[in-house]
C-alpha cells in the first residue's frame, strides 16, 4: 500500500482535504485471478533454488552428525539442545540484541535529524544525496577495512586523535569496550545514511500547504516537526526500523574484518559465531541447528515488525 | 515571504555539512593511505602524505589476480541485477494488480528471505553449487545473490507499480493490447525510473556482499573483496595496497549513484512514499 | 545428485507434512474462500495467517522448552499442537 492512502485525517486541518480513499476500495479494485500465479512462478522457482532447497538441507543437517554424505548418524534433537543451551550462544544472542537496540537508538533519531537539516532544492541537493549515500555503496569488508585503519591508534586518524589529542587511551584490539564502541560508531557511520535518506524521502512527500498552514498558525520549528513532519514519517520510519533491526541483527562482515569477534568474545555476534562453527570448524550439525534457531528468531521478529508496518498503514 | 517545504533552522545547514564532512573523513583517510608508500604509513603518523605515489594503483592494475577479481565482481554483480529484475518484473506486476490464492503469504515469505542471515545458507550453498556445477562461476554467484535481491526487487517494483492507476491497464485491454504487449510497450516505459532504482539496489547489495560470494568461489569468479584478504601476509599487512583496493571498490558505486541520484531516496522508501 | 542433502526419514516426513498442509489449505480455499476476522490476537487474520502464526508460535514453544526444561519433548509437542489449535480456532 502506498503512503497516499494514509494521508487523510492528520492534525493539520488547514490543509486542503484530500479525497478519502479507504483501503478496502483500493484492494477491491484488484482483480481476483489465480492465473497470476504464472507471473510469480519465476520468482518462486528462483527462490526455491536459492532458499528452500538450502533450508531443507540445513534442517537435515540439524538432526545428524555428518561425517560424509554416506557416513552419518541420526542424533535427534541433540544439536538443538546444544544450540539453545550453550552459554556462548546465549551470550552472543544477548550481545546481538543489545547491539541492535543501541544501533536503533542512535541511528533513527540521528537519521531523522540529518534528513530535516538536508537541503531541499538547488544543485546542492544532488551533491548532498550522493555524498550521504556513498557509505552505503562501499563493500562491507571495505567498510571494515576503512575503520580498521581509521580507528587504529598508530596509523588511523580517528584512533590517533582520541589517543593524542583527547588524551584518552583507546585501542580496539586490546580493550573490549573500545572494540564495541568502534563497531558501533562504524555501524552508525555506515547505516545512518539509510535512515536519513528514507526520512528525507518521507519529508519530501509532505505537501507544501501543510507547512504554510503551520506558518500561518505561528507554529514553532519544534511544533512543526512534532505535529506535521513526524506523523507523516511513520511509514518510512517503520521501514527504516525494520531494515536496520534485521540488518544489524545479522551483522557479520564489518566486525569480522575489524575485530574478528574479539578481543576475547567482546564483539562476537550471532553471525560471527555461526560462521565460525559452520565454515571454520565444518560442524554442519550444530551449525544447522544453530541456524534454524537463529532463523526462527528472525522470522518471529520479522513477522511482528511486518504486521506493525502494514497495520500502521491502514 | 513564505519559506516553503519545511522550515530549516538557521544552523541546520552548517550542522548538515559538518556531518557530511565527518562522513567523508574515514574515506578520505583511506584515500590518503592509498597514495603513499607502505613504509611511510607505518613509520610515522602524518596528516598529509609526505611522498605521493601512485605505485599502489599501478600494482593493482598490472597484477592479474587483482584486476581480474575486480572484473569478476563487476560481472556477477551486473548479471545478478539484470536477472533479478527480469524475474521480479512479472511477479511485482502480479502482486500489484491481482488477488490470488496465498498472495499475501507469498509476499511475506519472500520478505523473510531478504531477512534471512546469509550465514544460515553458507554450507548448503557450497554443496548445491558444487553438485550442479555452478561452483566458482559468475552465474553461480549471480544466482546465489538472487536470494536477497529478488525479494527486494519485487518489493520495490510492487510499490512503484501500485502507484500507477489500474485504469491504464483496463484502457489498454479495451484497445486490444494483449498483456505481454501492453507490459512491454506501455507499462515498462511508465516505470522506467522504478527499473533504474531496482537495478541500482540489486547492483548495490550484490556489490557489497562478501560472505556468500566468497564461499561459493575459489579462483575463476573470486570477488575483489576476497582478494583483499591477500594483503595480510607473514610480512604484515600491506596497508597501502589494501587501501588502494578499497578506494577502487568505491568507484563503481559512486558512478552508479550519480546516475540515479534523484531516485535514490524514493527507492530507499521502497516505492512506498 | 540429491545425496548431499543428507535426507533422513523424520525430516522427510516433516516436509511432506508441510507440503500436504499447503495443498490442503489451497484446496480448502477453493471450496470455501477464507474470511478475515479478528480474534484474541487483535489483528485481522484469515485461516492461512492463523496457521502461519500458529506454526511459528509452536516452533517458539518447542525451542523455549528445550532452553528451559529437561522434561520430555513429547509433552512440548503436545503443548505446541495445542498452541496451533488454539490460535487456529480463536486467534
Amino acid at each position: 500500500m502506498t503512503a497516499g492512502t494514509q494521508v487523510s485525517g492528520e492534525v493539520v486541518t488547514a490543509a486542503p482535504a484530500e479525497p478519502a480513499e479507504p483501503h478496502e476500495t483500493r484492494a477491491d479494485l484488484k482483480r481476483k485471478d489465480n492465473r497470476a500465479w504464472w507471473l510469480v512462478l519465476p520468482v518462486v522457482v528462483s527462490v526455491a533454488f536459492t532458499a528452500i532447497i538450502p533450508l531443507m538441507t540445513v534442517v537435515n543437517f540439524s538432526v545428524q552428525d555428518v561425517f560424509s554424505p554416506t557416513e552419518r548418524v541420526f542424533v535427534g534433537l541433540d544439536w538443538f539442545y546444544e544450540a539453545v543451551r550453550r552459554p556462548e550462544n546465549r551470550e552472543a544472542f544477548v550481545r546481538t540484541l543489545l547491539f541492535s537496540a543501541q544501533v536503533l537508538l542512535v541511528e533513527i533519531p540521528l537519521g531523522v535529524a540529518i534528513a530535516v537539516a538536508m537541503p531541499r532544492r538547488g544543485f546542492w541537493v544532488s551533491v548532498a544525496l550522493v555524498l550521504v549515500a556513498l557509505p552505503l555503496l562501499i563493500p562491507w569488508n571495505v567498510v571494515g577495512t576503512i575503520w580498521q585503519i581509521f580507528a587504529r591508534a598508530d596509523i588511523g586518524l580517528g584512533g590517533w586523535t582520541v589517543n593524542n589529542v583527547l588524551g584518552i587511551g583507546f585501542n580496539y584490539t586490546l580493550d573490549s569496550t573500545d572494540a564495541w564502541i568502534t563497531i558501533l560508531v562504524m555501524d552508525v557511520w555506515h547505516w545512518t545514511p539509510l535512515v536519513a535518506l528514507l526520512a528525507y524521502a518521507g519529508l519530501r512527500s509532505i505537501p507544501e500547504p501543510y507547512f504554510q498552514a503551520a506558518q500561518i498558525d505561528g507554529a514553532s520549528g519544534w511544533a512543526t516537526f512534532r505535529h506535521i513532519q513526524l506523523p507523516r514519517l511513520r511509514g518510512v520510519l517503520t521501514i527504516a526500523i525494520l531494515l536496520r533491526f534485521m540488518d544489524s541483527f545479522m551483522i557479520y562482515t564489518e566486525p569480522f574484518v575489524v575485530t574478528g569477534g574479539g578481543p576475547g568474545n567482546a564483539t562476537s555476534f550471532l553471525s560471527i559465531l555461526l560462521s565460525k562453527i559452520a565454515v571454520g570448524q565444518f560442524d554442519v550439525g550444530p551449525a544447522g541447528a544453530f541456524s534454524l534457531i537463529y532463523f526462527l528468531i528472525v522470522q518471529v521478529l520479522c513477522y511482528v515488525f511486518f504486521t506493525v508496518l502494514t497495520r500502521s498503514g491502514r | 515571504m513564505a519559506r516553503t517545504t519545511g522550515r530549516r533552522l538557521p544552523w541546520a545547514r552548517t550542522v548538515f555539512w559538518l556531518y557530511v564532512a565527518t562522513l567523508m573523513l574515514p574515506v578520505l583517510w583511506m584515500f590518503g593511505m592509498s597514495i603513499r608508500p607502505n613504509e611511510d604509513i607505518l613509520s610515522s603518523f602524518s596528516l598529509i602524505p609526505q611522498r605521493v605515489t601512485f605505485d599502489n594503483y599501478v600494482t593493482f592494475f598490472t597484477d592479474v589476480s587483482w584486476y581480474s577479481s575486480y572484473l569478476n565482481s563487476i560481472i556477477y554483480t551486473s548479471l545478478n541485477a539484470v536477472m533479478s529484475l527480469i524475474v521480479a518484473l512479472p511477479a511485482a506486476y502480479a502482486f500489484s494488480r491481482f488477488r490470488f490464492a496465498g498472495d499475501k503469504h507469498l509476499f511475506f515469505w519472500l520478505l523473510t528471505n531478504r531477512m534471512a542471515p546469509p550465514a544460515v545458507f553458507l554450507l548448503p550453498f557450497f554443496q548445491i553449487y558444487q553438485s550442479v556445477g555452478l561452483f566458482d562461476t559468475h552465474l553461480g554467484v549471480a544466482i546465489a545473490h538472487m536470494l536477497f535481491n529478488v525479494p527486494l526487487a519485487v518489493w520495490i517494483l510492487e510499490g512503484f507499480m501500485s502507484g500507477i492507476p489500474r485504469e491504464i491497464d483496463e484502457t489498454a485491454a479495451i484497445d486490444g493490447y494483449s498483456l505481454p504487449r501492453f507490459f512491454i510497450r506501455i507499462f515498462l516505459p511508465m516505470i522506467r525510473s522504478a527499473i533504474g532504482v531496482t537495478l541500482f539496489f540489486c547492483f548495490m547489495f550484490s556489490w557489497v556482499e562478501l560472505l556468500i560470494a566468497r564461499t561459493i568461489t575459489s579462483v575463476n569468479a573470486k570477488p575483489i573483496a576476497a582478494t583483499m584478504t591477500r594483503t595480510v601476509s607473514a610480512a604484515g599487512v600491506d596497508w597501502a595496497l589494501l587501501a588502494t583496493a578499497g578506494v577502487l571498490t568505491i568507484v563503481p558505486g559512486a558512478i552508479v549513484i550519480w546516475f540515479v541520484r534523484n531516485y535514490i531516496a524514493k527507492g530507499f522508501a521502497l516505492g512506498r512514499v | 545428485m540429491l545425496e548431499w542433502m543428507v535426507w533422513t526419514l523424520p525430516t522427510a516426513l516433516v516436509f511432506i507434512g508441510l507440503a500436504v498442509l499447503l495443498v490442503v489449505m489451497a484446496v480448502w480455499a477453493r471450496i470455501s474462500p477464507p474470511v478475515a476476522r479478528r480474534g484474541f490476537l487483535r489483528i485481522e487474520t484469515d485461516r492461512g495467517d492463523r496457521l502461519y502464526i500458529g506454526l511459528i508460535s509452536a516452533a517458539v514453544v518447542l525451542a523455549g522448552w528445550m532452553a528451559v526444561t529437561d522434561l520430555s519433548m513429547w509433552l512440548a509437542l503436545g503443548c505446541a499442537v495445542l498452541v496451533v489449535v488454539v490460535i487456529g480456532i480463536w486467534g
